[in-house]
């Protein structure tokens, strides 16, 4: 059932952060080196999302998206990738664990319907049935 | 799908809104490819998370962004906003 574009589609969060499991998608254009880079050459974007596994090592991963400067990204991946910090505020015992599932795409398409009404759904059942995840945390560019 | 909660760390508040995120953090003033602070500022980045998590955990209003100043940060960029339809 698609959400009504008017609505907030709000869900509830009723746990302990210290006992949550947290996934990451970004729409910053983030992959694995190793895994097949968005096609930055279409100019209606790329609806397509890459898995994210949660023991990656973020020096394995990488940007293609040309609609913003990554060049920060280029030298430390969390400021829009946060998989190193989320590491952290495991080992403090902040949040329980790290999800099983992690997701990047590239955050610019002219296909707003099939963004919208394909791959967003998709990546929501790749965290919902896969990661095990009790939230997730979104970021952008 | 039940449905999963969801926290959005945003530096284009007024574009992301847009979209109706259900909790969004909005690190004021931090540029486009900056979402969770500058290169290697680990201390920033997992303040930044930490406060985007907290959102889960708190009571806030369906669809509001919470604005949050980190001046650690430096140098402050206006975001990006979204043009008036005429």
């Amino acid at each position: 059932m698609a959400i009504s574009r008017k609505c907030v589609p709000f869900t509830p969060f009723d746990r302990e952060l210290s006992k949550s499991t947290i996934a990451l998608v970004t729409a910053g254009g983030v992959h694995l080196k190793n895994q097949e880079g968005f096609n930055i050459a279409d100019e209606l974007g790329d609806l397509t999302y890459r898995e994210i596994p949660p023991d990656v090592d973020s020096s394995h991963l990488m940007v293609t998206h040309h609609h913003y400067d990554h060049s920060d990204a280029d030298r430390d991946i969390n400021v829009v990738f946060p998989i190193d910090v989320l590491r952290d505020l495991e080992g403090e015992g902040f949040i329980g664990g790290i999800a099983k599932k992690h997701v990047g795409y590239m955050g610019y398409t002219m296909q707003l319907k099939a963004m919208y009404e394909g791959t967003a759904p998709e990546i929501a059942n790749e965290i919902d049935k896969g990661s095990r995840a009790d939230a997730v945390v979104l970021t952008g560019g | 799908m039940k449905g999963i909660p969801t926290v959005l760390i945003t530096v284009s508040p007024e574009v992301s809104a847009q979209m109706r995120p259900p909790r969004a953090l909005y690190p004021k003033g931090f540029k486009i490819g900056n979402s969770l602070g500058r290169p290697n500022m680990r201390e920033l980045q997992k303040k930044v998370l930490r406060d985007a998590l907290r959102l889960l955990a708190q009571n806030t209003r369906p669809g509001s962004t919470e604005t949050i100043l980190y001046p650690e940060y430096g140098e402050q960029y206006e975001p990006p906003h979204v043009r008036a339809v005429k």
